[in-house]
């Protein structure tokens, strides 16, 4: 019973990040019909351009940084975060949307990520590194935890979680009532019409592709304190994030968020729950989840499997 | 003594067969292979020929996955994880004392179990799916191997005592690698090829014609997935030992743009494309070395650049590019023409009924063709007349009614199964497979009917396989003949006309030897020269005693053709009749013309 809280903080604030990617690969799902396997790698970018510009390249501990500069490296990982979202669309995917290619663009978004993953990696040679946290959860609690009723929890956790689930929040709305929301609900709806009806869509689509990644990204930095991070960081979160909009196939970003939530729920259930003697532990933690979002999809029928309109 | 005989008769067909088929390309290629399996005796210390016998193996899996990927036209990102499955399966068993050539069957067996689980949840989406349900298999057995050490053999991975010297790898490699090709090339120009390239290219037409995409498509994953597994099983006896870091998307992705740099969808292609990656890997370390930096990290850069450039330059890799200058027609296999018309069968269409939600689609059709007559279905647009062909070919289900063919009940039977009892349709676009020729078209549809046309019979050239291969491609020249295409059969079918491609299309359902044939708009678009072709190829084909079911607007070819009109407007039969009583009919005109005031 002590155990539940603890997972199920810890499990929504991995999975609130998995959910705000998996919005970010159903909104480009629907918006283009593809996907941007380059996603998780710009997220990436961006928490290590925040790395960059808050620590530079050095060996780091979590002190040492004002909250000024963190502020302005965050604000300059969320903006690399866009310009290479937006400008990784109009490289990679918009030429070969163009041609019909299929398998140009799925060569193309997996080049522009290991192309990221490399400039990363070349940057950032060591196999991890730990971004400054500006808020001094430490000093909250017992070192960080906090105790409510004999179940303790980390309040970074929750915070990361708040945070994420806040953004999702954020996100739904401004698709449902902003302007530029309505105009992506039109294109995903009919791209032809949507632009027949004056919606500027070479402008939203590639403005999406950036905005999708950077509310990630600032999930991701946010969450980023909490453990190591290398090149591989994002990437991982990206896969994650792909298997839980593939889940709910892409559906509407509540949904993809949900299944993100529920991947991260899952993962933290399975490393550490046990009953009696029975337990899986981590090892598992990172195959089941995924092995069940492969098996969610051979069990479904195929409706629009290999359906072409005549 | 008589089996021997058979035998012996058989192997000389077999020769004769090879001996027709022979080209230069075919000379290039024993000669090139030949060569290459000298290497060791004539340069013996001056390459290093692990670094060769390692990269034949991957060009082994990169032409299993060129196979998935070219022709299947599935983009699988997860060949490396194959590759993986059979490496470990096979160190395993090869370290507790398994003979190596068992161990990696064994392994190659267990990445084909694999591929068909895999397989089986993408097949039957499209290609977006099975792009993103293999990326996330590859992380899945990268994830895996990195959680279970005791299945990996962890951070040492797993020690496979060696059994073979480097040359006999290297000479294994090489072998395999032109079986690989040679089976790539086979399978390409079988019928078994021609209907997974169709299914890739126009899945609905594809469908149409009867062929089953999710099969043949787990097919050409599965057999992907064993090669890549078989390639694995024999490299970590190659190297020792079986490092699982090395299955990561990193290998999956190296293989991939192999794949893409030299061409999937051609024998030698994916081959070149590991060459080409192998030659980048040593531009990097020299890269690398002259710049004092790490040299793992240009690697992948450079992959990644170089993708993109084949990507942006357009091609379907280098060499597709350099096949198309020098143009090596293949000898043309002499045709026995043999074809037995089927005759003509009689479909009817009892009180057959479609609602989409609360629209009627198709308020109980009463529907009869008999064998050399032609029926009409004409009326407005949005009146049921497409939804009324859909339902009679299988592609929809009835909410009611049903449809026969001479008097069996075929209304729980699928498209694919209609098909092969004599009952196939033509869809209202131009459905046809642009990259393939005209001829490889008409194979597709004809290629439904055949028993011994599977990929294992098409790889081992059994004598039925290949007395039936002939036979299927005379009645698909049959069938380009009666539609005045013959002599078009060997260009690509995306540069004929419009009005030819239409044709085209009537074509591949004829040599599915259908009994009845349903037509959308056959003349949508078509020159008045074109429509008089098109009666002519229609009425031809009434003569030799098929029944036929029209939809068209063309009320000229209406009147040339059809013996009976049925006018359908709102899902509702509206009017029936000889084409003159039709077009006196004031109900008629009303519902095309609107109502008098």
């Amino acid at each position: 019973m002590e155990l539940t809280l603890q997972i199920v903080v810890s499990g929504l604030a991995a999975g609130g990040v998995y959910g705000l990617v998996a919005i970010g690969h159903s909104l480009v799902f629907r918006l283009t019909g593809t996907v941007y396997l380059a996603l998780g790698d710009l997220i990436g970018l961006g928490v290590f351009t925040t790395l960059l510009v808050a620590a530079g390249t050095g060996p780091i501990t979590q002190t040492n940084v004002s909250t000024g500069r963190y502020a302005i490296a965050l604000a300059v990982g969320v903006l690399v975060c866009v310009v290479a979202g937006a400008g990784g669309y109009l490289l990679v995917v918009q030429p070969f949307l163009e041609r019909r290619s299929t398998l140009g663009w799925v060569g193309a978004t997996l080049a522009l990520a290991f192309a990221i993953h490399a400039v990363i990696e070349s940057v950032f040679p060591r196999s991890a590194y730990v971004l400054p946290d500006p808020i001094p959860f430490q000093r909250i609690g017992e070192g960080g935890y906090v105790t409510v009723g004999g179940a303790s929890f980390a309040v970074r956790a929750l915070y990361v979680a708040a945070v994420a689930f806040a953004l999702a929040g954020l996100v739904a709305w401004a698709i449902d009532r902003t302007r530029m929301g309505r105009g992506l609900q039109a294109i995903a709806a009919d791209p032809e019409g949507a632009l027949v009806v004056g919606v500027p869509l070479s402008r939203l689509v590639p403005l999406a592709f950036g905005l999708g990644g950077a509310v990630a990204a600032l999930a991701a930095v946010t969450a980023a304190p909490s453990a190591p991070v290398s090149a591989e960081t994002g990437t991982l979160l990206g896969v994650k994030g792909l298997a839980a909009a593939l889940a709910v196939r892409f559906g509407p970003p509540l949904y993809a968020f949900a299944a993100g939530a529920l991947l991260g729920l899952a993962e933290a259930a399975i490393a550490n729950v046990h009953f009696g003697g029975f337990e899986l532990g981590p090892s598992y933690s990172q195959v089941i989840p995924l092995a069940l979002v492969l098996v969610l999809l051979a069990a479904r029928p195929a409706a629009e499997a290999l359906e072409e309109v005549e | 003594m008589s089996a021997i005989a058979t035998t012996a008769g058989a192997l000389r067909e077999a020769a004769r067969d090879a001996k027709r088929s022979w080209t230069p390309a075919a000379w290039s290629a024993v000669a090139g292979v030949g060569l290459a399996a000298l290497v060791p005796f004539v340069l013996p210390g001056s390459v290093r020929l692990d670094g060769l016998a390692e990269t034949g193996y991957l060009a082994l899996a990169a032409v299993g996955l060129g196979f998935a990927v070219g022709i299947g036209g599935m983009p699988s990102i997860a060949q490396g994880a194959f590759v993986g499955v059979g490496a470990v399966c096979a160190a395993h068993l090869a370290g507790s004392g398994w003979p190596g050539p068992l161990a990696a069957l064994v392994g190659a067996a267990a990445a084909a179990l694999a591929g068909v689980a895999v397989g089986t949840a993408v097949v039957r989406f499209r290609p977006v799916y099975v792009a993103a349900a293999t990326w996330i298999t590859t992380w899945l057995v990268a994830l895996g191997l990195d959680a279970f050490p005791s299945v990996s053999g962890g951070s040492r991975g797993l020690v496979v005592p060696p059994q073979w010297s480097t040359t006999v790898h290297y000479e294994l490699a090489l072998a395999l690698v032109a079986l690989a090709m040679l089976a790539h090339r086979m399978l390409s120009r079988s019928s078994f090829g021609f209907a997974l390239e169709a299914s890739a290219q126009r899945p609905a037409a594809a469908a149409a014609l009867g062929a089953d995409a999710a099969r043949l498509r787990l097919r050409a994953f599965a057999g992907a997935a064993a090669v890549g597994g078989l390639a694995g099983g024999l490299a970590v006896q190659l190297l020792g030992v079986a490092d699982p870091s090395s299955y990561g998307p990193w290998l999956s992705f190296q293989l991939l743009v192999a794949v893409f740099v030299g061409g999937g969808a051609t024998a030698l292609g994916p081959t070149v494309g590991v060459f080409v990656l192998g030659g980048l890997s040593l531009v990097a370390d020299l890269f690398g070395r002259l710049t004092g930096s790490e040299t793992a990290r240009f690697g992948p850069m450079l992959a990644a650049l170089l993708l993109l450039a084949v990507l942006t330059l357009g091609g379907d890799g280098l060499v597709p590019a350099v096949a198309r200058r020098l143009r090596w027609r293949g000898a043309r296999p002499e045709v026995v023409a043999a074809v037995t018309p089927m005759g003509g069968g009689s479909l009817a269409a009892r009180r057959l009924g479609k609602r989409f939600g609360g629209l009627v689609a198709l308020d109980a059709l009463e529907l009869d063709v008999r064998p050399g007559h032609v029926v009409a279905l004409i009326g407005p647009n949005g009146s049921g007349k497409t939804t009324a062909l859909r339902l009679l070919a299988g592609n929809l289900q009835p909410d009611a009614g049903e449809v026969r063919l001479d008097e069996v009940d075929l209304t729980a039977e699928s498209t694919s199964q209609r098909v092969r009892r004599g009952l196939v349709r033509t869809i209202q676009s131009n459905a046809i497979f642009p990259h393939l020729t005209a001829l490889e078209n008409a194979i597709v549809g004809a290629s439904l009917r055949r028993r011994y046309g599977g990929a294992l019979r098409t790889l081992l050239a059994t004598p039925n396989a290949r007395h039936e291969a002939r036979a299927t491609r005379a009645r698909a020249l049959h069938a380009l003949r009666v539609t005045g295409l013959d002599h078009r059969a060997d260009d690509p079918a995306g540069s004929l006309t419009g009005a030819e491609q239409r044709l085209l299309m009537v074509a591949s359902a004829l040599a599915t030897a259908p009994r009845v044939l349903l037509l959308d708009e056959p003349s949508a678009g078509a020159a008045p020269q074109d429509l008089d072709r098109l009666i002519g190829v229609v009425q031809g084909l009434t003569e030799e005693g098929l029944a036929v079911v029209i939809v068209e607007h063309n009320l000229r070819l209406v009147r040339s053709l059809a013996e009976e009109v049925v006018v359908l407007d709102a899902g509702k039969r509206l009017a029936a009749g000889r084409p003159t009583d039709i077009a006196a009919n004031p109900a008629v005109r009303a519902a095309y013309f609107g109502r008098p005031r």
